[in-house]
């Protein structure tokens, strides 16, 4: 079970490729074959299964484009 | 079973980003990731609304016009005398200036200099990437030796001197609380160059005297690399030239400037 997830703002990724250096799981593709409007080179969160919500990708992203969320279960409300 | 989500990185409040305005800078530029670092120093030390922000002249004015904090801007170097009168007037906890090298060690020697043997209770944030990034890449005093720039373009040698190491230099003065060097080229040395500036910000709500910490960042299009290679070129060079660390860490200057009886 996935037990993190990241949102990448594709409106305001530089496609330096930091993300997908720093990744210690390879979460992250760079380049994934994706352009943004700009023309910049698009990573892709290629493997959501591996991502355990460190947070690195976010930290070392120069133009925040990044979330990182981590996922927990919560409990059902009755 | 329900998942819930919570945020564990990401952009800080404290930027202006209504879903939103693009960051100005160059791609693989590392500036607004020290921005980043200061907005999470000052979050956590909950100064969000009293501090206030003196940019200098270059790539680091963007970053502070698009905080949600209070700001100054100067002519260029000017930034340490801006924040010496910004402090003694207002009496705010935090003052502190965000400066490219150009702007504090070359342009802003003067002031950097003598708002340090003044003692000045202020905190500057050097962001030094080896080059004017702004003017197209010129020499500035912190390019090392062989490296090439738009004014060097057989690499920095015996004509144009040495490197300047700035808060080896400040820590000599007795004014001086705090001097460090940071980097943020990988996740451990981010960590430590937030602890830097937090320890800088926490030296100036002690009244401890005069703080700086020198963060080095990656400028790709005028060092011309790929981001990736740029990193590699702070591993390998940089960091040859510049150690990392503290230089000058005191609880009280040795000296402090005596008060006139009135």
């Amino acid at each position: 079970m996935p037990r993190g997830e990241i949102v990448i703002f594709d409106q305001h990724c530089k496609g330096c490729g930091y993300c997908a250096k720093f990744c210690a799981r390879d979460c992250i593709t760079h380049p994934s074959g994706r352009y943004s409007p700009q023309g910049y080179i698009l990573p892709d969160f290629s493997a959501p299964d591996k991502c355990n919500a460190c947070g690195i990708c976010a930290w070392m992203c120069p133009d925040h484009a990044i979330d990182v969320y981590k996922l927990v279960e919560a409990e059902v409300a009755a | 079973m329900a998942v819930k989500k919570e945020k564990v990185a990401g952009g800080s409040d404290l930027w202006i980003r209504p879903e939103f305005a693009v960051i100005p800078s160059c791609p693989g530029c590392q500036e607004p990731v020290v921005g980043q670092l200061i907005l999470e120093v000052v979050e956590e030390m909950g100064l969000d609304g009293e501090a206030i922000v003196v940019p200098g002249v270059g790539c680091t004015t963007f970053l502070p016009v698009i905080w949600n904090m209070d700001a100054v801007l100067t002519a260029h170097g000017r930034p340490c005398d801006v924040a010496t009168a910004v402090k003694r007037v207002t009496k705010a906890p935090l003052v502190f200036t965000v400066q490219g090298d150009g702007d504090c060690f070359a342009i802003g020697a003067g002031p950097t200099v003598s708002a340090a043997l003044r003692g000045e209770n202020i905190t500057v944030i050097t962001m030094s990437n080896t080059n004017y990034g702004t003017t197209g890449g010129q020499m500035s005093p912190t390019t090392v030796t062989g490296q090439r720039t738009t004014t060097t373009p057989e690499g920095r040698g015996e004509m144009q001197g040495h490197p300047a190491h700035v808060p080896e230099l400040l820590g000599g003065i007795k004014g001086v609380a705090y001097t460090a060097r940071g980097a943020v080229n990988t996740p451990a040395n981010l960590q430590k160059a937030k602890r830097y500036i937090k320890e800088a910000f926490q030296k100036q709500l002690d009244g401890a005297g005069f703080s700086l910490v020198e963060i080095i960042v990656a400028c790709p299009p005028n060092w011309h690399y790929t981001p990736i290679d740029c990193l590699k070129f702070i591993d390998e060079t940089l960091l040859a030239e510049f150690p990392l660390g503290e230089f000058k860490n005191v609880d009280r200057v040795e000296q402090p400037i005596p008060v006139p009886a009135q």
